[in-house]
């Protein structure tokens, strides 16, 4: 495994999950939540199980992206927004967002590395797709073949 | 086989910990690459380095994460800190506010992780002798009083670069020759790997953490 798959693969435990969603639910009562409070939350909901939730996430993080003012912040939610979107397989869009980083930075590591490992996990995960619609074809074909063949006996 | 990259007995677990900007990342830069990394961004969250080493003729293979020292990322850096074997905590000896902070770090790494993790204090920026702004004396006298282990270090120059992340990994290693050290207990830090180490099946041979879950 390397290091990114092992951060993106990370899983929330069930107590972080429900000690920093606890405050920030208590922080939405308020009428105030901390970049933080969203932030930590977020965090563990794209590393949830359900896919739901890691969409949660990433709807937390576009907001926390779109209301920041500083450059250095902006970059942490984008390599972060591309880490849950890879995780529900918007890779098109996590790709977006890791070249966003990478044209201002040119020459950051982690981002590069992010960026490779989606671009791979994408054609993985295209080439599986192809090969299932393949045989999903031959399926289908099959059961025409079939049809046809009852058809002719009667 | 036996000099193969990939052959090792142990793997130790550390985290890099300590202010933004006291040079972390270029700490593990030096360690794992033996080059200083000239103006590197922050870190986003956390990243880590591998290095195989030898200690008392056995390999050892080096997990190291890096931690983002922002703020904003305490909960992210926190959620490492279990199963670590090692935490190099690390000050900027230019920056005393770098030095005061400390305290707040240890408190976390003696919660965050288990009684036998080895703490290990870096005083880095060594080659900025000219703008120091915490002495010596003060921060041997802090680590004494605190148990830690300590030394100065430069990732410019890699002084003494070596040595902290060796020492660390010595003290490891004596802790599990004394048995003081129980590679069974859970988030030890430490991953045995005895089909590879000649003593191998004398220590911790029933565990069932054997296994290398990272190849990398």
């Amino acid at each position: 495994m390397n290091m990114m798959e092992s951060i993106v693969e990370d899983r929330v435990s069930p107590e972080d999950l429900r000690k920093f969603e606890a405050k920030y639910l208590s922080a939405l009562k308020n009428g105030f939540v901390p970049p933080t409070t969203q932030f930590d939350y977020s965090w563990c909901l794209i590393r949830s199980e359900s896919m739901s939730r890691v969409r949660e996430g990433v709807k937390l993080l576009e907001d926390l992206y779109k209301k920041s003012g500083e450059n250095d912040e902006k970059r942490d939610y984008l390599f972060y927004l591309a880490i849950g979107n890879t995780r529900i397989g918007e890779y098109n869009k996590a790709l977006n967002y890791t070249e966003a980083i990478l044209k201002v930075e040119p020459k950051n590591s982690q981002s590069h590395q992010l960026h490779e490992y989606i671009t791979k996990r994408r054609n993985k995960e295209g080439l599986i797709g192809a090969a299932v619609a393949g045989g999903a074809a031959v399926a289908v074909l099959g059961g025409l073949i079939g049809l046809g063949m009852r058809m002719c006996i009667l | 086989m036996a000099a193969g990259p990939y052959n090792y007995s142990y793997i130790f677990k550390y985290i890099i910990i300590g202010d933004m900007g006291v040079g972390k990342s270029c700490l593990l830069h030096q360690f794992t690459e033996k080059k200083f990394m000239a103006d590197c961004p922050h870190t986003i969250g956390v990243e880590f380095g591998t290095r195989i080493i030898e200690v008392a003729g056995q390999k050892i293979k080096l997990q190291i994460w890096d931690t983002a020292g922002q703020e904003r990322f305490r909960a992210v850096t926190r959620s490492y800190y279990r199963g670590a074997a090692g935490a190099l905590m690390v000050y900027d000896i230019t920056r005393r506010t770098t030095y005061n902070h400390l305290s707040s770090w240890l408190t976390d790494a003696r919660n965050l992780t288990n009684p036998n993790t080895v703490i290990f204090l870096i005083g880095n920026k060594s080659d900025l002798d000219a703008q120091r702004d915490v002495t010596y004396d003060e921060a041997k006298q802090f680590a004494e009083e605190n148990g830690l282990m300590f030394l100065e270090c430069s990732a410019k120059t890699g002084e003494n670069v070596e040595d902290a992340f060796l020492d660390t990994a010595k003290k490891i290693y004596k802790n599990i020759q004394d048995g003081s050290l129980d590679l069974n207990a859970a988030e030890s830090g430490v991953q045995h790997k005895p089909s590879n180490g000649p003593r191998g099946a004398n220590l911790g041979g029933e565990s069932s953490g054997n296994k290398d879950p990272c190849s990398c």
